[in-house]
């Protein structure tokens, strides 16, 4: 087990000597939990620094962020940021390297291996907890540990982690500069793509009317989109006309954008927004589960994800986030792809 | 004013019949669908036994897309426009916290202030709100009372409804409320005096009951104005990903978009519609040149606290925030309101 | 009209176009369109106010009223092609019907100035807000002193209102200016503030009404306090994105105004308390 107090050293060490201008990390929240994202930039900031089982956040999209901060200042970098990684963050930080979005030596990775354990699911420990309110979760082994007003409780950890984490088979970080906490890369609380498989002993009809229900009740809040560390597009195809508008963008350019998605949160232009969304990950989901967890209205977007990467996987043995130089899913092809359009 | 009724919590479906029979009220009230709380429209059993909706009731007078007219041009003629007013049924909402109805208030502050809004006043005029004292322990992110709320609050509602184990109490708070109850067919029952005694003791103990708090609100709006230029509000952004959830979740958040959707192109058909807009997204205040006067996280997220806690006040004399505590419960990067009110107010002399 | 009832503010009224001038080609084109009320349903208006214009199928955009409120006639808007609605608008041509809704904001307080010097400083499209102030003012002439009018663009092709500016010389001082001059161009040449500067208005007994890019503004505003103005001797117009046009869809606010509401007109005394988000 992690012992935070390595964790706080690695990145007070590395502020300290300038190795890193920054790290991001876990601070707890206001409200002591969850956890909250946290970028630190002193050494004496480092004792801020949490590991527990409601550091859900994907750090990779704070990278993301960081980055874009320091085009629109037009500022460069200097020394690498430093960022503290789950394994599904670092997968993430793989794939946005091998798409050139930031280079290997722009980030220092302090890995966090998940190791047998992972992240809660809010809405299974309320469950559990029966009225009880949390207010700070600890690892303990197979269990989680929470405080609450009637003292410490202690919970099964595969009874309220996350479906994303029961069924994560990589919680340790491959990709990184440092590495703390135990490797059990293949383990598996649950079999890979186990909800999606329950999903799919239902009939087309009642996936279809299951879809439509979810879709109708989308609220166009894009945080799924927003939390996404892959949804980096300067200009989404669901924005209205002025996103991505600069001084040099000229009046016809602004005029003849075409609105694929109206504003109006109705099933038809959600669906072509979830649909759109869906597709532009394929290959490029670590399964990171962000969207699904903080959609305000429970919608299930691991499902349609996963289904890409099962396709992914199935067709064409690909992993995405598995390695930083190898081809990626949509931007590679092999000669005997027997698809006759590619040549 | 005071009407005071009692009514089985058997016979709550019964009055609902009623008010759907003799008064012609469509009756919603929440439902637990996927795991999300949602007004539904009534079928035969209503639960009541619902923390808070996830989306406050505010789409009943201000839906998240609705159309204002619909138009129809020849290209080089004039343009045929009509007008789409709302379905002037009445619905009556059950279950509505008393921090929502207090969100009621304000949205119709915003909607009658200057000009009125034909649209939402359309609306309003048919909704009535039926409330619901919360009466059990406040949940880790309530702080209605120190924004100027109760548990117990009638603001903003037509009745209100507090739970007494087997039965409500059901006290009017408007003339419709009263209507409502007089409704033909009402199973409610005069309120006897250990009635009154009982529900005066379970609101005491409701509005004792511990909440997190904004310190000293009453300085919050001349604090935050104070700390415009303040860099604490970069660090305080730091996390925000700029979703819309915080301000989609509000029972107060009015912004609009108007956009012409098109249905056809010869000729050209197409409504103006309305739909909720969000301050947190960058394209919201941009101009059509690309410069945008509130151009990050920062200055978008000082724009919703100052709102709730300046900028409203100083129109309309008072908070603007609720306390329902949806933008902090959601908020995927755990930023709360209650806190940044806080530490603002810290950091300015 | 029957189905226009007059308390839906958002329903527009009918607009004819009757007029279309081009003041200013090349990328950011200028185009002055004179509006007639169909049948005669329309508004009045006072100086400095705004309108929202309607093209159905493309959206509406708040545009100043570029014409004097003693106009009852028409009613007038230049219009920079920048964006979705103004590039439609670009493409219109005299006879099509647009919908108008307003008017919209507060307005220049020109009775409070009679018997004042008017000093009006306009750069770019900055011409248009203040226009009907100008007009309004010379048309009245005897109500007020010296009218002074500086007003510059990038080149002598980007002036706009050149015929009616000429016109306006027999009761007003006018001086012009390009940042870039070119052969013929015998009036100033550098920057508007510059301009100012070069002539220096006295601020006796005068209000200043400056409008234009902001970098402009900045620089004017600087030079006349160094010429003594006061702040509520200064005025300016602002704008910010708008959607409603009655102080609802919430995205115009400087701090707690409305600008669509309390604005754009705000004294430089007003506007100094104000929160920059403009």
């Amino acid at each position: 087990m992690i012992n935070i107090q390595d964790i706080r050293d690695t990145a007070r060490d590395l502020l300290a000597k300038g190795e890193v201008r920054a790290v991001i990390g876990w601070r707890a929240g206001s409200r002591g939990m969850p956890a909250e994202p946290v970028v630190i930039t002193a050494p004496e900031q480092a004792d801020e620094l949490v590991w527990d089982p409601t550091c859900y956040h994907n750090l990779a999209l704070h990278l993301v962020e960081d980055r874009k901060f320091l085009a629109h200042a037009r500022k460069t970098a200097g020394a690498p940021i430093g960022i503290i990684a789950k394994g599904c963050d670092a997968r993430a930080i793989v794939v946005l390297m091998q798409e050139n979005y930031f280079k290997r030596e722009d980030v220092y990775i302090i890995g966090v291996s998940c190791e047998g354990s992972g992240m809660i699911a809010e809405w299974k420990v309320a469950r559990q907890l029966d009225g009880a309110v949390p207010t700070a979760a600890a690892f303990a082994g197979d269990e989680f540990a929470f405080a609450t007003a009637a003292g410490e409780k202690r919970l099964p950890a595969r009874e309220v982690m996350a479906d994303r984490c029961l069924e994560c088979r990589n919680p340790f970080p491959k990709e990184h500069n440092v590495a703390l906490g135990e490797d059990k890369t293949g383990r598996a609380l649950e079999a890979p793509f186990a909800a999606l498989a329950r999903f799919e002993t239902r009939s087309e009809g009642e996936r279809w009317e299951f879809w439509q229900r979810q879709f109708d009740r989308c609220i166009r809040c894009f945080a799924c989109r927003s939390v996404c560390p892959m949804c980096y597009c300067e200009e989404c195809v669901v924005d209205s006309i002025n996103i991505a508008v600069a001084p040099e963008t000229t009046a016809e350019e602004k005029a003849n954008r075409i609105r694929w998605i109206e504003r109006s949160a109705v099933k038809s232009e959600n669906i072509t927004y979830h649909m759109t969304r869906a597709i532009h990950l394929a290959g490029r989901c670590v399964d990171c589960g962000e969207c699904e967890r903080v959609c305000p209205v429970n919608i299930p977007l691991r499902l349609l994800n996963n289904k890409m990467e099962r396709e992914a996987r199935e067709r064409f043995g690909y992993e995405p986030g598995a390695s930083i130089g190898g081809p990626s899913l949509v931007a590679s092809f092999r000669d005997d792809d027997p698809g006759a359009f590619i040549r | 004013m005071s009407m005071e009724k009692i009514l089985d919590k058997a016979r709550l479906n019964d009055w609902i019949a009623a008010l759907a029979k003799g008064g012609d009220w469509e009756v919603h009230a929440p439902a637990l669908e996927d795991g999300v709380w949602t007004y539904k429209p009534v079928g035969d059993a209503v639960r009541m036994d619902h923390p808070n909706t996830k989306q406050p009731p505010k789409g009943f007078s201000f839906p998240q897309r609705e159309v204002f007219f619909s138009f129809e041009q020849i290209k080089g003629e004039a343009p045929r426009l009509t007008q789409v007013m709302p379905d002037p049924k009445r619905r009556a909402v059950f279950g509505v916290r008393p921090c929502d109805g207090r969100g009621a208030v304000r949205m119709d502050r915003v909607f009658a202030d200057n000009v009125n809004d034909p649209y939402y006043q359309a609306r309003r005029k048919n909704v009535a709100y039926v409330g619901l004292a919360c009466n059990t322990p406040p949940a880790a992110t309530c702080f209605c009372k120190s924004v100027g709320g109760s548990p117990v609050s009638t603001d903003g509602l037509d009745i209100l409804l507090t739970d007494l184990g087997d039965r409500y109490h059901v006290a009017a708070v408007t003339e419709t409320g009263k209507a409502m109850m007089a409704v033909a067919g009402s199973p409610l029952a005069d309120a006897a005096a250990a009635d009154r005694k009982q529900v005066k003791q379970v609101h005491g103990e409701a509005v004792a009951q511990p909440q997190r708090a904004v310190n000293n609100p009453e300085a919050a709006p001349a604090k935050l104005k104070a700390s415009f230029n303040s860099p604490l509000w970069e660090e305080l952004a730091r996390a925000c990903i700029g979703c819309g959830i915080c301000t989609f979740l509000c029972p107060t958040c009015h912004c609009f978009d108007l956009n012409d959707e098109m249905t056809g192109t010869v000729p050209i058909k197409g409504n103006r519609v309305r739909t909720w807009d969000n301050c947190q997204f960058p394209d919201f205040t941009m101009h059509s040149s690309g410069h945008n006067p509130r151009e990050n996280t920062a200055a978008r997220l000082r724009q919703r606290v100052c709102h709730k806690f300046q900028y409203f006040h100083e129109n309309f004399g008072m908070l603007q925030c609720t306390g329902c505590g949806r933008c902090v419960s959601e908020c995927p990067v755990g930023i709360d309101i209650v806190a940044v009110v806080n530490k603002v107010a810290e950091h300015v002399a | 009209m029957s189905h226009n009832p007059p308390d839906n503010i958002y329903l527009p009224k009918l607009a004819r176009i009757a007029h279309i001038k081009e003041e200013v080609a090349g990328e950011r084109s200028i185009k002055t369109f004179r509006l007639e009320f169909v049948n005669g349903d329309g508004f009045d208006h006072q100086c400095g106010q705004c309108a929202m214009l309607s093209i159905f199928g493309r959206g509406e955009s708040m545009i100043s009223i570029a014409s004097s409120p003693l106009i009852k006639e028409y009613k007038q808007f230049s219009i920079m092609r920048v964006g979705r609605v103004t590039s439609a608008f670009h493409d219109l041509s005299v006879g099509d019907t647009v919908g108008i809704r307003g008017p919209y904001g507060n307005s220049f307080p020109v009775d409070d100035w009679r018997g004042k010097n008017l000093i009006f400083i306009g750069g770019g499209c900055g011409l248009a807000p203040i226009w009907p102030v100008i007009t309004t003012a010379v048309a009245q002439r005897a109500n007020f002193k010296n009218i002074t009018v500086f007003y510059g663009g990038r080149s002598p092709r980007d002036i706009m209102y050149r015929a009616e500016l000429e016109k306006l010389r027999s009761s007003a001082d006018v001086h012009l200016s390009v940042d870039k001059s070119e052969e013929g161009w015998n009036e100033f040449c550098g920057f508007v503030p510059s301009n100012v500067m070069d002539k220096a208005p006295p601020p006796d007994n005068a209000i200043a009404i400056t409008c234009g890019p902001p970098i402009m503004i900045k620089f004017v505003l600087q030079n006349l306090q160094n010429l003594g103005f006061k702040d509520e001797q200064i005025y300016t117009t602002i704008e910010n994105k708008m959607k409603c046009g009655i102080g609802k869809c919430g995205r115009c606010n400087v701090g707690k105004d409305y600008v669509c509401v309390k604005g754009p007109v705000y004294s430089w005394a007003q506007l100094k308390n104000l929160p920059q988000e403009y």
